[in-house]
């Protein structure tokens, strides 16, 4: 069994409240952090070869070195806990079950880059959480590790919980940003980057929940340490939150060393696919990411076993390949329909768009009607061509990659099921009531059930 | 309805402004508006919008915008409980449509209406993180997760009693 470096305690009754997590040895990261120089925190987090856990997967501890130090101009740490990529619910359960490893975490960060003030933004939906983390960061407070002065040490740290009010946007950090200071979630024009101009102008860093988290293993450990578990660039462990047509839904984490197949289909993870159906498609990396056919998921272009990490998942680039996202694993069964499942979706990036760029304010509404009328039998050919000029004239063509979130998905449902799409319009009556099934395989009995 | 807070909603208005910088009190425009649309009956009126801009000394258009931005921030008068049913592609691959048609069929409303009682509204919502325990809704501060036509019947229950134990 993979270790488990933030989830390892996840089970002990009570860990949720200060006195448990603390006797579990909690806080010691802070103890160590605040005895170290702020620069050589950041260097053992470069070293530890973390990458944002949000689905950019950008190095941490580079994004650190980047923030600027004017003299006398506050810095900010920002907690992204905007978790609103479809298909990942992961930092909820980091939240809701181990709040004090998100404080803990998040207090050795704002030492190392000198912030006295950090907000976790979270999402509007999530209201028990808040109150969860409210109450851990106030049991933080009154044991010393939160507020003036912590642990004697002359730095001075407090937290705060700020939340949303439902809009995915927010989730990228410049939205993010905007939304903190009371403003509609419209992406800014970087640069500036956050690094340079961020909250009320200031130098800012935003990083996600379970990249946070992460700080306090590395912290613990030694950046080197923990730089040995996984396997090349994708260095430490991952929070996977599984979900669609599997037996065991839930949250697992990995180290990023096994296949997608034993990911899927072994008992220690998701427990293969309900009611003996047969593999379909997966989107591995949260509802942006390429969705893939059975075949290409489990086995590269290079007839290789497709492993869980960053560098296998985006193996073949698009055109056979995925990427690692944020960690929400959307499985399909073979009686799923993937024009439906695209159709929910630029429906949902539609929903989404802050309407600042007109190729995606005006193109996602465009394909969410197109995707319709496909899926409701009244689709012609030309239109699954028309979708695909549609998403190559958003891609790249928008201030924050919301654009490009919302294209990729209807480009690979093209590239990989164009088959299906086809179907759908030569079958106009029968796509109503019955699916496509398997018949993109030349032989499905191939395909693992 | 007379619009001003208690005096202890006013004290939470100034704890919250207390986090942020002197000057940047809009910073507190999305927790102060989810706080004026729990305490003014589920919506935001355009009074209470212009009385949550005099208590940050903004201009009500900065109250409007961001109002009308955040799917959160009801616009108009919703049903005294609100069913916010996930339909984005997580859901749907566990059944939200059946749901969805099921609820709409039960309470005799579509998405984005209220019973004639005032007691249920619907609304159809996107992703809200719950894809692991679909399909799902949120209703109120909780989310009711791995719905059935058993569980919904159980909710709709659960809420007329209480309306019922409340009248």
């Amino acid at each position: 069994m993979a270790r488990k470096l933030l989830l390892d305690k996840v089970n002990v009754p009570g860990i949720r409240t200060y006195e448990v997590y603390r006797r579990e040895g909690g806080y010691r990261s802070v103890e160590k952090a605040l005895k170290m120089a702020p620069a050589d925190i950041v260097e053992e987090v470069k070293k530890s070869g973390l990458r944002g856990r949000g689905g950019a997967g950008f190095p941490t501890g580079m994004k650190w070195s980047f923030l600027a130090k004017p003299e006398g101009v506050a810095r900010y740490l920002v907690c992204n806990a905007d978790e609103s990529e479809p298909g990942t619910f992961k930092d909820r359960y980091l939240m809701e079950f181990l709040p004090h490893l998100l404080i803990e975490g998040m207090i050795v960060s704002s030492f190392a880059l000198g912030s006295n003030n950090s907000y976790i933004y979270i999402r509007g939906e999530y209201a028990w959480i808040t109150d969860i983390l409210e109450t851990a960061i106030a049991e933080a407070r009154q044991n010393g590790f939160l507020g003036k002065n912590i642990l004697g040490s002359g730095f001075d740290c407090e937290m705060y919980v700020q939340r949303g009010a439902g809009a995915y946007i927010c989730g990228e950090e410049t939205a993010l940003i905007e939304s903190l200071e009371g403003k509609r979630g419209n992406p800014r024009i970087k640069p500036p980057f956050p690094a340079i101009k961020g909250l009320w102008d200031c130098p800012t860093v935003v990083n996600n929940v379970e990249t946070l988290a992460a700080v306090v293993p590395i912290l613990n450990e030694g950046g080197e340490e923990y730089a040995k578990i996984g396997v090349g660039k994708s260095t430490g462990t991952k929070l996977i939150s599984a979900c669609g047509n599997i037996n065991k839904p839930g949250i697992f984490e990995i180290d990023m060393t096994i296949s997608v197949e034993e990911f899927i289909f072994s008992d220690e993870y998701c427990g293969g696919i309900p009611n003996g159906k047969r593999l379909k498609a997966c989107i591995p990396g949260g509802s942006s990411v390429p969705i893939l056919p059975a075949n290409l998921l489990l086995t590269t272009a290079k007839g290789e076993k497709r492993l869980m990490n960053y560098e296998s998942l985006s193996d073949g680039g698009f055109a056979t390949g995925s990427m690692m996202g944020s960690g929400g694993f959307i499985v399909l069964d073979e009686d799923q329909c993937v024009v439906r499942n695209t159709m929910t979706l630029a429906r949902f990036y539609h929903h989404e768009s802050c309407g600042q760029c007109s190729p995606c304010r005006e193109g996602t509404g465009w394909m969410e009607r197109i995707l319709k009328k496909i899926e409701n039998g009244k689709g012609e050919m030309k239109d699954i061509d028309l979708l695909w000029d549609i998403q190559r004239k958003i891609e790249g063509n928008t201030i924050c990659p919301l654009g490009d979130a919302a294209a990729w998905p209807i480009a690979a449902a093209i590239r990989h099921f164009r088959d299906e799409f086809e179907w759908h319009v030569l079958n106009p009556e029968k796509c109503l009531t019955e699916n496509f099934g398997l018949r993109h395989y030349a032989d499905p009995i191939h395909v693992p059930a | 309805m007379n619009i001003q807070f208690s005096q202890e909603k006013l004290n939470n208005v100034s704890e919250i402004i207390k986090r942020y910088p002197q000057g940047k009190q809009k910073s507190a425009l999305l927790p102060i508006l989810h706080l004026a649309q729990d305490e003014f009956g589920g919506w935001l009126d355009t009074p209470v919008m212009d009385y949550v801009a005099t208590l940050l000394q903004i201009e009500p258009i900065e109250v409007y915008e961001v109002a009308s931005f955040y799917s959160m921030y009801n616009l108009k008068p919703v049903g005294k409980y609100l069913f916010e049913v996930c339909q984005t592609g997580p859901c749907m691959l566990n059944g939200s449509d059946q749901i969805i048609d099921y609820i709409q069929q039960k309470l005799n409303i579509g998405a984005g209406e209220t019973t004639v009682d005032g007691l249920f509204t619907l609304k159809t919502v996107e992703c809200l993180g719950a894809c692991g325990y679909a399909p799902m809704m949120q209703l109120g501060k909780t989310y009711r997760e791995h719905l059935t036509k058993e569980k919904v019947d159980a909710i709709v229950e659960e809420c007329s009693n209480k309306t019922a134990i409340n009248n």
